[in-house]
């Protein structure tokens, strides 16, 4: 765990397996990798960079999408291709996202945790602008964007242009999960359609 | 009708774009498969003037925005730049119905679009190792060169099979990466001798710009860094002069250039060296075909395309006994073989084949002979795409097919 994420993201696949939704998770781990299913029904793949001499998070985070790309097509391909959309949280895993999005046709979800420009503000580093070009690519590619707060999403049509009706809010109320499978059967044309 | 094999090429660099040795490679394997019959896709990075897709003679060239991702340095650049090209590719690919049956990539490079993309699409992953970071850099010093190192090794894990241009070259990437025996293959880099029958007889005014008439030319094509050994060949220069009246023509441009003018401005002879920089085709063609003797004295050399070129322009060369050279040049048949990193040797070697002209012509007509039976690309396409194939046989008896 590194921050909040892990906990919600938790949270959120227990209520969508509940909700009868086959939910897949891949995530990083360091040595604890390959796939298991918790006591919740949850499916999950822990995958390792298999570079470890990287000279910063982005080379890291760039080899490692390799392995989230491989172990979420080995899923698609597991699950017979019925696999109806991807969230990706945050701008870590965009890149693969976007590999199997514009690959095999599945539609993704970016839901802003949080973003570069407030991390780092008024930082303009060939760092922090690599960052701001994955989420920028990670809005552009993305199907709907989900944020938690309607200051979230101002702060998203502010920074980087993307059109208010591409996001929505959604956050851990009463109405949640209910919000998160419309969110969903928006994206992926109705569960279970295709 | 029997569907066409078809291979889509990854590369950092097709002509326009020319940075090294890769850039001419795969230019001309993507046209001489194509001619054999496979269907060709290349995808590698933009340039300047040149088209996002054209056909050229067959192949579909694309090519990809490299610098939508500002990057900190160049190692993450090329990460972020095979981030582009693997989103391109993958959607190519989808339009094509996902009818690409292997992908091919060159060097670490492009390595995290392939591996992607072989996962993403289920199909079999070939690699050409043209060079090494260990090799290049003679042993693994900083960070990243270790994650260079870490890439390379990672990206032949994944390859189904792969291929290196010269026996030195298995032996190396083998060793450098643990790799099984019978994962690799070797199939030589190929020269193309056609440019040089172009080239008009008489280049007495094209030379007179060099060289005097009664100066004999020595030529050197390469970068002008370390592992080439150019430093080697500046060191001759007294020594052949002592002996022979000669002009040493140096092409090429890197970061020991003004430590070896120094050297030579010690020696007194700016008159006898002259430093030309990065010449276009036509020049470098044209001194090919005028070289009284052309000199490679690397230190490190996967292959040694130069000396290839050399002789297919019928200059006789003098190379160092090391890495690919010495599968190329047989020593007194088709080149003079000199010890690695001697400058005497060298020397000998220049002024032997200067001032013996029934040695010279030996040397030249023999190793033109080799250059068309051995390293034809026509041959080398027909060897590539049988490869193509056998992977191709093996992979349909894998649950992935």
């Amino acid at each position: 765990m590194v921050g909040q994420l892990a906990e919600y993201i938790s949270a959120l696949a227990t209520q969508l397996v509940k909700s009868k939704v086959e939910t897949y998770v891949v995530t990083y781990h360091d040595f604890l990798t390959g796939a298991v299913e918790d006591a919740n029904g949850v499916k999950i793949v822990r995958v390792a960079s298999p570079v470890h001499a990287n000279i910063g998070v982005l080379t890291w985070i760039l080899t490692l999408n390799q392995e989230v790309e491989r172990a979420a097509a080995n899923i698609y391909y597991q699950a017979a291709k019925q696999v109806d959309l991807i969230n990706v949280y945050d701008w870590h895993f965009i890149p693969a996202a976007v590999t199997l999005k514009n690959a095999l046709d599945v539609p993704f979800v970016y839901s802003v945790e949080s973003l570069e420009d407030h991390r780092s503000p008024n930082s303009n580093t060939p760092y922090s602008m690599s960052i701001k070009s994955i989420e920028w690519l990670g809005f552009y590619e993305a199907k709907k964007v989900s944020v938690k707060s309607e200051w979230m999403r101002d702060e998203v049509v502010r920074i980087f242009n993307v059109p208010k009706e591409k996001v929505k809010v959604v956050s851990p109320t009463d109405s949640w999960i209910k919000d998160v499978l419309e969110l969903y059967a928006g994206v992926a044309g109705g569960l279970g359609s295709r | 009708m029997k569907k066409k094999l078809s291979v889509m090429m990854f590369t950092w660099e097709f002509p326009p774009r020319v940075i090294g040795g890769i850039s001419p490679h795969v230019f001309f394997l993507s046209k001489s498969l194509a001619q054999s019959g496979v269907k060709v896709y290349v995808v590698t990075c933009d340039f300047p003037g040149a088209p996002a897709h054209e056909v050229i003679d067959g192949v579909d060239v694309y090519r990809v925005d490299s610098y939508k991702n500002p990057a900190p340095d160049f190692a993450t650049w090329v990460y972020l730049m095979n981030l582009n090209m693997q989103k391109e590719a993958a959607a190519i690919v989808n339009k094509l119905g996902a009818k690409i049956d292997v992908f091919h990539a060159h060097d670490w490079l492009v390595a995290t679009a392939g591996i992607g993309l072989k996962h993403v699409f289920r199909k079999p992953l070939l690699v050409t190792m043209h060079s090494t970071e260990i090799g290049r850099r003679d042993g693994l010093h900083t960070n990243t060169e270790k994650m260079i190192h870490e890439t390379e090794a990672w990206l032949t894990y994944e390859a189904w099979k792969v291929i290196c241009c010269s026996d030195y070259m298995v032996s190396h990437v083998r060793w450098a990466f643990g790799l099984p025996e019978d994962k690799l293959v070797m199939i030589p880099n190929g020269v193309n001798i056609n440019v040089y029958d172009k080239i008009e007889a008489d280049l007495a005014s094209f030379r007179a710009k060099f060289a005097l008439p009664e100066e004999k030319i020595v030529l050197y094509v390469g970068r002008l860094v370390y592992e080439k050994g150019i430093h080697v060949l500046i060191n001759t220069v007294p020594k052949v002069l002592g002996k022979v009246n000669a002009k040493f023509i140096i092409v090429g441009s890197g970061y020991m250039k003004e430590q070896l003018l120094n050297i030579v401005r010690s020696m007194s002879l700016e008159h006898k060296v002259l430093f030309v920089g990065f010449a276009d085709d036509e020049t470098l063609l044209r001194l090919q075909k005028c070289a009284d003797v052309s000199v490679v004295p690397s230190l490190f050399e996967p292959f040694g395309i130069v000396a290839l070129e050399a002789m297919a322009a019928k200059s006789p060369v003098v190379v160092s006994d090391t890495g690919g050279l010495s599968e190329i040049v047989k020593h007194d048949v088709t080149g003079f073989k000199a010890y690695p990193n001697n400058p005497e040797s060298l020397a000998w070697g220049i002024t032997k084949i200067l001032l013996d002209e029934n040695y010279r012509n030996y040397i030249r007509e023999n190793a033109y002979r080799q250059v068309q039976e051995k390293y034809d690309w026509e041959k080398i396409a027909l060897q590539t795409k049988a490869i193509y194939q056998a992977v191709l046989g093996e992979y349909s008896k894998s649950f992935w097919a």
